[in-house]
């Protein structure tokens, strides 16, 4: 079961080795990701900023609101709880947790690789950037798991696989670095 | 003692059952109270997180502590430690520490300031094991458990800044800080014994405790924090 649960992960594995994280951070938006951010945050509203020090400001924010992390955990339980249903517990907790745990060394290199190149990060905000990529990746995963395909999980990766890193949604619309 | 060492997994097979076991034991020990910690602290703090900012952080820092369980369990199956023994559940009892459920944000800073610590002075007693995958894996475990460390100091740094919120880390530390110290085992382990013996451990667990505390001791001194007086034998 452990096999067949991890099997239905490997598609996504492919995915999260090729994709550039963190390569397009601070580069002005394309349509193609304009199209996806209004997709994945569900307003037309989006905007981005350029540097380490603005996305850090914008994260650290007390005014910067929870809603829309609060929603993607009611989401992220839902949909485990199905996946749960499908696969016994071990089996499933065995493959998310290798699954990340791969993927996390990965984006974190990443975050690392984008912080040196633009400048001006904090140490801290390198385990931030793969704390946020680890947690797409596992959200997806359990979405497809759960058989969610058209799940807001699916958008949010594709941001990240676009180079880009989804910062969190304010007054103004989705933020996006 | 013994200058016996061990390079790879497949030597272990040929060395004294004394020291297979002594090394068994270890590993199992290492990678169920890292799923402890994982489950029972880091990942429920996601929630208590204040800001995005401390949220993926507490997400990077509990996909560590779960890849530090992944590690030690590919090591233990290496070792044919059957897989089940490496969880929690499996007969060995947790730490004291891990039956009280996380309840706040500062409870969770005071963790990863002083529980991490005491984990950082676990791991550096194996830098030089006798046992190369295993020393080998706190090596490449160190710079993750210093960076928890650095965290509960980081957010510390923050809660400190207004009174109330250093009265409230003060709090949690006054809850957690007389579980830690029993971390580091009995004064007459026989287990420590063996371990020494076999230099996979180096030190006693009297003399872990007492560095313990005393570094324990400096770094809530630097945050204007008190550690409440406990019995440290355990």
């Amino acid at each position: 079961m452990i096999a067949s649960c991890s099997r239905a992960l490997q598609s996504l594995h492919v995915e999260v080795n090729g994709a550039p994280w963190f390569a397009a951070l601070g580069e002005p938006l394309t349509d193609n990701v304009r199209a996806l951010a209004a997709d994945y945050g569900g307003t037309d509203g989006v905007t981005y900023v350029r540097s380490w020090r603005e996305a850090e400001d914008f994260l650290k924010s007390s005014a910067t609101s929870l809603e829309w992390w609060d929603h993607e955990e009611d989401l992220r339980k839902r949909l485990l709880a199905e996946a749960e249903a499908k696969y016994p517990g071990q089996a499933l907790w065995t493959a998310l947790t290798d699954l990340t745990t791969e993927a996390g060394d990965l984006v974190h290199g990443k975050a690392a690789a984008a912080a040196a190149s633009l400048g001006g990060a904090q140490p801290a905000s390198i385990h931030v950037a793969a704390g946020a990529a680890s947690q797409a990746i596992y959200q997806l995963a359990v979405a497809r798991l759960a058989g969610a395909e058209q799940s807001p999980f699916e958008n949010k990766f594709r941001l990240f696989v676009a180079g880009r890193w989804p910062l969190g949604i304010s007054g103004a619309g989705l933020v996006l670095f | 003692m013994t200058d016996l060492v061990v390079k790879t997994v497949e030597e272990l097979k040929k060395a004294p059952e004394e020291y297979r076991d002594a090394v068994a034991k270890l590993v199992i020990s290492h990678a169920v109270n890292e799923l402890y910690g994982a489950q029972v602290f880091d990942e429920p703090a996601i929630a208590y997180a204040p800001t995005p900012y401390a949220k993926w952080l507490t997400c990077r820092v509990a996909m560590e502590e779960y890849g530090h369980h992944v590690r030690f369990k590919g090591l233990g199956t290496q070792m044919g430690i059957p897989e089940e023994r490496m969880m929690p559940g499996s007969g060995k009892k947790p730490l004291s520490i891990f039956e009280f459920p996380l309840k706040t944000w500062e409870e969770f800073v005071a963790i990863k300031l002083l529980a991490d610590l005491a984990e950082i002075l676990q791991v550096e007693d194996l830098l030089h094991c006798t046992f190369h995958p295993l020393r080998n894996l706190a090596r490449a475990t160190m710079p993750e458990e210093r960076f928890h460390a650095q965290f509960g100091e980081d957010f510390s740094a923050e809660l400190v800044k207004t009174p109330d919120g250093k009265a409230r880390l003060q709090a949690a530390v006054n809850e957690y800080w007389p579980y830690l110290p029993k971390f580091f085992g009995g004064s007459k382990s026989k287990n420590n014994e063996i371990f020494r013996k076999w230099k996979i451990k180096q030190r006693t667990n009297d003399e872990m405790r007492e560095d313990f505390v005393r570094r324990a001791t400096e770094v809530a001194a630097k945050y204007g924090l008190t550690l409440p007086k406990v019995a440290q034998a355990a």
